[in-house]
C-alpha cells in the first residue's frame, strides 16, 4: 500500500513545475493579500497558484497534467 | 511589493513540522509573545519587571511637556526600540527578508508609531476625534495613495505579524477564567452570524449567476475571518486566481470603509465598550481592521458622555468574538466546502479533495500563543489576593505588558493603510460586489441586534 501512496504524494500540485508557492511570489501576485492577510500564516498551509490552470490550489491537489519538478 | 524573499523551493515542497515552526508567522508570534510574557512572568516572580522597558506616553496637554516626556524617556524608548527590532528582525529573518532591509523599515515604523501614540494621550484628542488606530490608517492610507511608500519601507510593512504578536499578548491582560465563561456565547453568537452571512452571500452570487467557487470564497471572506478565511477556501476548492483577487479587494474595501464606520454608528448610540467590541467583532471582517475599530472605540472610554465600560473591554469583547467565535473554525469552513466541491460542484481538472487534517494545518496557530498566555499570567495571579494584585501583579505584569501590546497594534494599524493602494483593487464587475454587500449588510444588522439585544446583557457583564 505505500508505494500507491507515495506515487500519489510525487504526483500532487506541491511537488509539480506549474505549482507557485513561495510566499513572496504570492504576496506580489496578490497585492492586497498582505493588507489584512498573509501568505506567511498557518491558514494559507501549502496552498499557491498553478500556472496550467490559473487556479489557486491546495498543495493536495492533483490533476491530469502534472509536470514534476 | 514585498521584499521578503521566497522561500526555498525544497523547503516550500515539503514542509516538515520543524519548518512549519520556523517559517510560519503564527509560530514566530507565538515565540515573540509568548517569551515576552514568559520573561515578564519570571521578572515579577523575583520581584523585578520590564515596565522600564516597556514604556508608553503618559497623557499631556500641553506640547512642551511632550518635549519633557520623550527626553526624560529618551533612553527607554531607545531600548525598547532595540527590542522590538531585535524580536522582530529574528522572525523577520526567519520568514525570508533580510535584517539589513528589515531595520531601516521599521525604524520609520516604529518613530511614526511613537508619535501616533502620543497623540492619542493628548487630552483633547477623543474630542477631535484623533484616535490613533483611526489617525494611524488614515495616515497610512494617505501616504500610499498619494506620495507612494518608498521601496525601502516595504519590507517592514507586515500587519499580521504585528497583529498577532499583539493578539497573543492581548492574552496576559484576559483572564483565561472570563474566556471559558464568555467563549460559549461568543462561538454561538459568531456562528449564527456567519452561517446567516455565509448563505445570503453564496446564495446571492449564486443567483447572479456567478461561479460556485467563488461564492464559495466571497462566503468564507465575509463570514468567518476575511482574506484569511478567503484565501483558506480558495485553496481548498480550487477557485480561480482573479476569483481570489476579487475576494481579497471586497473583502479589504468593506473592512476599511467599517473600521471608521462600526465606531461612529456605536459612539452615536452610546454603546458600552464591551456590546460595542462583542457587535465590531461580529461584524468585522479581518482581526487587524477589527482591533483598529474596537481600540479607537475603547480610547472612547472616560472621554465621550454617555459611553460607558473600560477601553480594555471593546479589544477583549472583540477578541473572544472574532478570534474564539470566528477564527478558530476557518479549517472546518475549508475542509466542508473542500468535500462540498468536490463530490458537488462541476469539475475543473483538478481534483482539490482535502482530508481531515486540512483542518489543523489551517488552524491559526497564533490563538494557541493567546490562550497560553492568558493561562499563564491567570495561574500567576490567582496566588495573590486582590489588594497584592493590584499592588504587585498589575503594575509590574500586566500593564507592561498591555504597553507592548498597544506598540505591536500601532504597528499594524499604520501598516494596513500603507499596504492599501485603491489602484490595487479588482472588484470584478457589479455582481461580485453585490453578493458581498448582500453580505455585508445582513452582517452588520444581524451582528447589532445579537450584540445589543439578544445578548446585551451578557456582553455588559462582560464588561463589568
Amino acid at each position: 500500500m505505500s508505494a500507491p501512496a507515495g506515487s500519489a504524494a510525487r504526483s500532487e500540485c506541491g511537488n509539480c513545475q506549474h505549482f507557485e508557492q513561495g510566499a513572496a511570489q504570492l504576496e506580489r501576485e496578490l497585492p492586497l493579500l498582505r493588507t489584512l492577510s498573509s501568505a506567511y500564516s498557518s491558514v494559507r498551509a501549502r496552498d499557491g497558484l498553478c500556472r496550467q490552470h490559473e487556479r489557486y490550489l491546495s498543495a493536495s491537489a492533483l490533476c491530469a497534467q502534472h509536470a514534476p519538478a | 511589493m514585498t521584499e521578503i524573499a521566497d522561500t526555498p523551493p525544497l523547503l516550500a515542497r515539503r514542509e516538515s513540522l520543524w519548518t512549519e515552526l520556523l517559517r510560519r508567522e503564527d509560530w514566530w508570534a507565538i515565540w515573540i509573545g509568548l517569551g515576552l510574557v514568559v520573561v515578564a512572568v519570571g521578572l515579577t516572580l523575583t520581584g523585578g519587571s520590564i515596565k522600564w522597558l516597556a514604556v508608553a506616553p503618559s497623557k499631556w496637554s500641553q506640547g512642551s511637556e511632550v518635549v519633557a516626556q520623550l527626553r526624560t524617556h529618551a533612553p527607554q524608548y531607545l531600548a525598547l526600540f532595540a527590542l522590538w527590532a531585535l524580536l522582530l528582525g529574528i522572525g523577520s529573518s526567519a520568514l525570508g527578508s533580510r535584517w539589513a532591509r528589515f531595520l531601516p523599515a521599521f525604524a520609520a515604523i516604529y518613530a511614526v508609531s511613537l508619535l501616533l501614540y502620543l497623540l492619542g494621550q493628548w487630552d483633547q484628542a477623543s474630542h477631535y476625534n484623533l484616535e490613533p488606530p483611526l489617525v494611524a490608517l488614515a495616515l497610512g492610507l494617505l501616504i500610499s495613495n498619494t506620495v507612494g511608500v518608498p521601496q525601502w519601507l516595504q519590507a517592514g510593512l507586515r500587519v499580521e505579524f504585528y497583529i498577532k504578536i499583539g493578539i497573543v499578548l492581548l492574552g496576559a491582560s484576559l483572564p483565561f477564567t472570563l474566556i471559558i465563561w464568555a467563549g460559549p456565547v461568543a462561538i454561538l453568537q459568531a456562528a449564527i452570524v456567519s452561517l446567516a452571512t455565509f448563505g445570503v452571500i453564496f446564495f446571492t452570487a449564486k443567483r447572479l449567476g456567478l461561479d460556485r467557487r467563488l461564492a464559495a470564497t466571497l462566503g468564507t471572506g465575509g463570514a468567518v475571518c476575511g482574506v484569511s478565511g478567503a484565501i483558506a477556501t480558495a485553496g481548498a476548492v480550487g477557485a480561480k486566481k482573479e476569483q481570489v483577487s476579487i475576494a481579497i479587494s471586497l473583502v479589504v474595501f468593506w473592512a476599511i470603509v467599517t473600521i471608521f464606520v462600526l465606531p461612529l454608528v456605536a459612539r452615536a448610540l452610546h454603546l458600552s465598550t464591551a456590546v460595542a467590541g462583542a457587535w465590531i467583532g461580529t461584524s468585522e471582517f479581518a482581526d487587524a481592521a477589527g482591533l483598529a475599530a474596537a481600540q479607537a472605540y475603547g480610547g472612547y472610554a472616560g472621554h465621550v458622555p454617555g459611553i460607558s465600560g473600560s477601553a480594555d473591554a471593546a479589544v477583549n469583547a472583540f477578541t473572544l468574538m472574532k478570534v474564539i467565535g470566528r477564527d478558530i473554525w476557518i479549517g472546518v469552513w475549508a475542509f466542508v466546502l473542500s468535500i462540498i466541491a468536490t463530490t458537488r460542484w462541476e469539475r475543473t481538472g483538478v481534483n482539490s479533495s482535502t482530508g481531515a487534517g486540512e483542518i489543523w494545518r489551517r488552524f491559526p496557530k497564533f490563538v494557541l500563543g493567546f490562550l497560553l498566555a492568558s493561562a499563564i499570567v491567570t495561574l500567576i495571579a490567582s496566588g495573590y489576593n486582590y489588594a497584592e494584585y493590584k499592588k504587585v501583579v498589575l503594575p509590574a505584569l500586566v500593564a507592561p505588558l498591555q504597553a507592548l501590546r498597544v506598540w505591536a497594534f500601532t504597528f499594524a494599524f499604520l501598516c494596513i493603510g500603507l499596504t492599501t493602494q485603491f489602484r490595487q483593487f479588482i472588484v470584478g464587475g457589479a455582481k461580485p460586489f453585490i453578493a458581498f454587500t448582500a453580505g455585508v449588510v445582513v452582517n452588520v444588522i444581524l451582528g447589532f441586534v445579537l450584540s445589543t439585544q439578544v445578548f446585551a446583557q451578557f456582553w455588559t457583564r462582560f464588561g463589568q
